[in-house]
């Protein structure tokens, strides 16, 4: 057991019992323990779905955000104060739903986020509706006669569209998360990772026993993380029978913050506007 | 006609699939999931198709799409993902494409939390969109009614080429009673000329909502207006109980006039004259009706599960020559008849 209790809450986490998010809930305070955080020099910011309810359980900086919408504001706050460890989670209903789109172009910022996706291919807290990495022909209470469309690929989207470190981690192997997250954080750029999180409540099909046999770690099968083509044929490969997790792609590239002249050198938030003076500015529009 | 024991979601899904229901799109939120898993069951069977769409705002413009080939479409949500549609409510209404859209209403400003509200009043009624119009909208207050105005709105929404909005809330959407399914008339929705389709030699069809020359856009926004107008002089809806010799009429829609009948019983057991006016079409709203109980009645008392929204409504139809208290209960927790008995009492000095 790690020392990891000062970013417990009051809160016991209302998850059910078995919940893939207490093994994600597990490893993020383990990784902010071994990173030697203090409780605020992290800000997590949560979608909505069993994800969010995280914000309650651990003791950061928290913005509990809106569907979907988790990298915009996680965005704001890294280009506000780039100081900050800025991690985003959110489940694959909303992140990868309404919040495509900020995925994608969140990716071709590269700004330093970490960004967890809690992948249960289910909507959980409404009770079990089809999600867009549900399989096809996944039967569901919203399609009682299966799933038409294909799922979504966060992985191979990422590495296609610019993310600097792209990842898969499995709540069922807690101090590999953990490493993981590590990894993810002191990472300069957008750092995915999608986690495999069983909902033994409401999608028992893809619960432990499903992963435990199937998963294997992609540095045991000596990849080489900066191989793109490697990295994405094992994205692709989403028919085997085996199922890789760990760092499927990690490149290094200036940031969206250090290309930005503004903030290469301190963050907005240090920036003293008190004494600004436009009167150069107004003589220059004088004089043309 | 078919007597049932019914969920108020269930009569809502059921009215639809009456009414000619051909296209649903939606997403999950709750408290309103019963209406798309109901919907995502027996659609089907009926030859009409159900997709859970990626977003709230995939599935509002799915309904723009699937209404412009003239079928009747719906879509559910509860306030935040009703927020996500404004955009396409308001495209809906400047296309002039007909739809109906069921807020179940939870609790806001943001996410809020899922229990009962009528936060959503304003947004509803004043066009939560951009631009100048007005939809319809319907706010029942039972099972029953969580029917007969699904078919309403289908109804007007095809008659006016609107969109049509039902404001239900989570009391009256997953309560069970007594339901009398009505099998409408007229499940045939109406010729659409103007819709998409396959008639060959047809001229060129063009749904939008823009108008750049001249004064096109002044013209048709004064043909939306008068739009409205129509609907005010024939779809106002609203319900009188123990009016005539009331000495304080209750002023609520939705789940509170629910309760407030209660109240009223309890009321005039205890010697206190209360009575109900409710506001079935909150747009249009039954102006003259409530004005015209002035004649008789001096006291009024507006209650709401929000902090007075519909109070601006009723001050401006009433005016200053009578006495108008409001009690707002912004919380999950439906006030019980007792709850308003007392603050009846304490705010008219009883």
């Amino acid at each position: 057991m790690k020392d990891n209790q000062k970013f417990n809450t009051y809160q016991t986490p209302s998850w059910c019992p078995g919940c893939g998010n207490f093994g994600i809930w597990y490893a993020l305070k383990s990784a902010y323990t071994e990173l030697g955080f203090d409780n605020n020099d992290v800000c997590m910011v949560f979608g909505i779905g069993c994800s969010g309810n995280l914000s309650n359980f651990i003791k950061v900086y928290g913005f509990h955000s809106i569907h979907g919408r988790t990298l915009p504001v996680a965005s704001g706050i890294k280009l506000a104060n780039h100081k900050l460890n800025v991690v985003a989670t959110s489940g694959d209903g909303d992140g990868l739903g309404i919040g495509l789109g900020h995925f994608i172009h969140t990716c071709r910022r590269n700004i330093d986020i970490t960004y967890i996706i809690h992948d249960n291919r289910v909507y959980g807290l409404t009770t079990g509706q089809t999600s867009p990495t549900s399989p096809q022909g996944f039967q569901s209470k919203s399609t009682p006669f299966g799933v038409i469309e294909q799922p979504i690929n966060p992985l191979a989207l990422a590495i296609i569209q610019g993310a600097t470190f792209v990842a898969r981690g499995y709540s069922g192997e807690i101090d590999h998360l953990t490493s993981l997250i590590i990894q993810a954080i002191k990472h300069k750029g957008f750092a995915v990772i999608d986690v495999l999180q069983p909902c033994v409540t409401f999608n028992p099909n893809f619960s432990y026993p499903f992963y435990n046999p199937r998963v294997f770690k992609l540095e045991d099968a000596g990849h080489n993380p900066e191989d793109f083509n490697n990295a994405l044929k094992y994205a692709l490969d989403v028919n085997n029978d085996k199922i890789p997790i760990g760092i499927f792609y990690k490149i290094s590239k200036p940031t969206y913050e250090e290309s930005s002249e503004e903030l290469r050198d301190k963050p907005l938030s240090e920036y003293d506007i008190s004494d600004i003076s436009i009167s150069e500015l107004i003589e220059e529009i004088r004089e043309s | 006609m078919n007597k049932l024991f019914s969920r108020g979601s269930d009569a809502l899904a059921m009215a639809a699939i009456d009414s000619g229901l051909k296209f649903y799109a939606g997403y999950p939120i709750t408290p309103q999931n019963d209406i798309p898993e109901f919907l995502s069951r027996e659609l089907p069977k009926v030859g009409g198709t159900f997709v859970q769409a990626e977003s709230e705002v995939a599935s509002i413009n799915m309904l723009l799409g699937a209404s412009s080939c003239g079928f009747r479409v719906m879509t559910s949500s509860s306030s935040p993902g009703i927020s996500l549609m404004q955009e396409g409510i308001s495209y809906l209404a400047g296309s002039e494409l007909p739809a109906v859209i069921v807020n179940v209403s939870r609790w806001g400003p943001g996410l809020g939390g899922i229990g009962a509200s009528q936060g959503d009043y304003h947004q509803a009624t004043k066009g939560g969109g951009h631009g100048d119009y007005f939809i319809p909208v319907f706010a029942p207050y039972s099972v029953q009614e969580m029917y007969d105005l699904t078919v309403k709105a289908f109804d007007v929404a095809d008659k006016y080429r609107t969109p049509a909005l039902i404001l239900a809330d989570v009391m009256i959407s997953l309560m069970r009673e007594t339901l009398i399914r009505r099998y409408p008339e007229g499940i045939k929705p109406p010729e659409k000329s103007w819709a998409f389709g396959e008639r060959k030699g047809e001229r060129q069809k063009i749904i939008k909502s823009l108008y750049l020359k001249g004064n096109e856009l002044e013209v048709h926004n004064w043909k939306l207006h008068k739009k409205f107008e129509e609907m005010k002089k024939n779809e106002i809806l609203f319900d009188k109980y123990l009016c005539d010799d009331a000495d304080i009429i209750i002023v609520a829609f939705g789940m509170v006039a629910r309760v407030a009948r209660s109240t009223i019983e309890l009321a005039r057991e205890n010697g206190l004259k209360l009575g109900l006016f409710r506001p079935i079409s909150l747009v249009p709203y039954p102006e003259e009706e409530l004005f015209s109980l002035t004649k008789t009645c001096k006291n009024f008392f507006v209650i709401e599960m929000n902090t007075g929204q519909m109070l601006y409504d009723v001050m401006r139809i009433l005016g200053r020559n009578v006495n108008i208290r409001f009690y707002g209960k912004p919380s999950s927790y439906v006030p019980t008849p007792d709850d308003l008995f007392n603050k009846a009492k304490e705010l008219f000095n009883i």
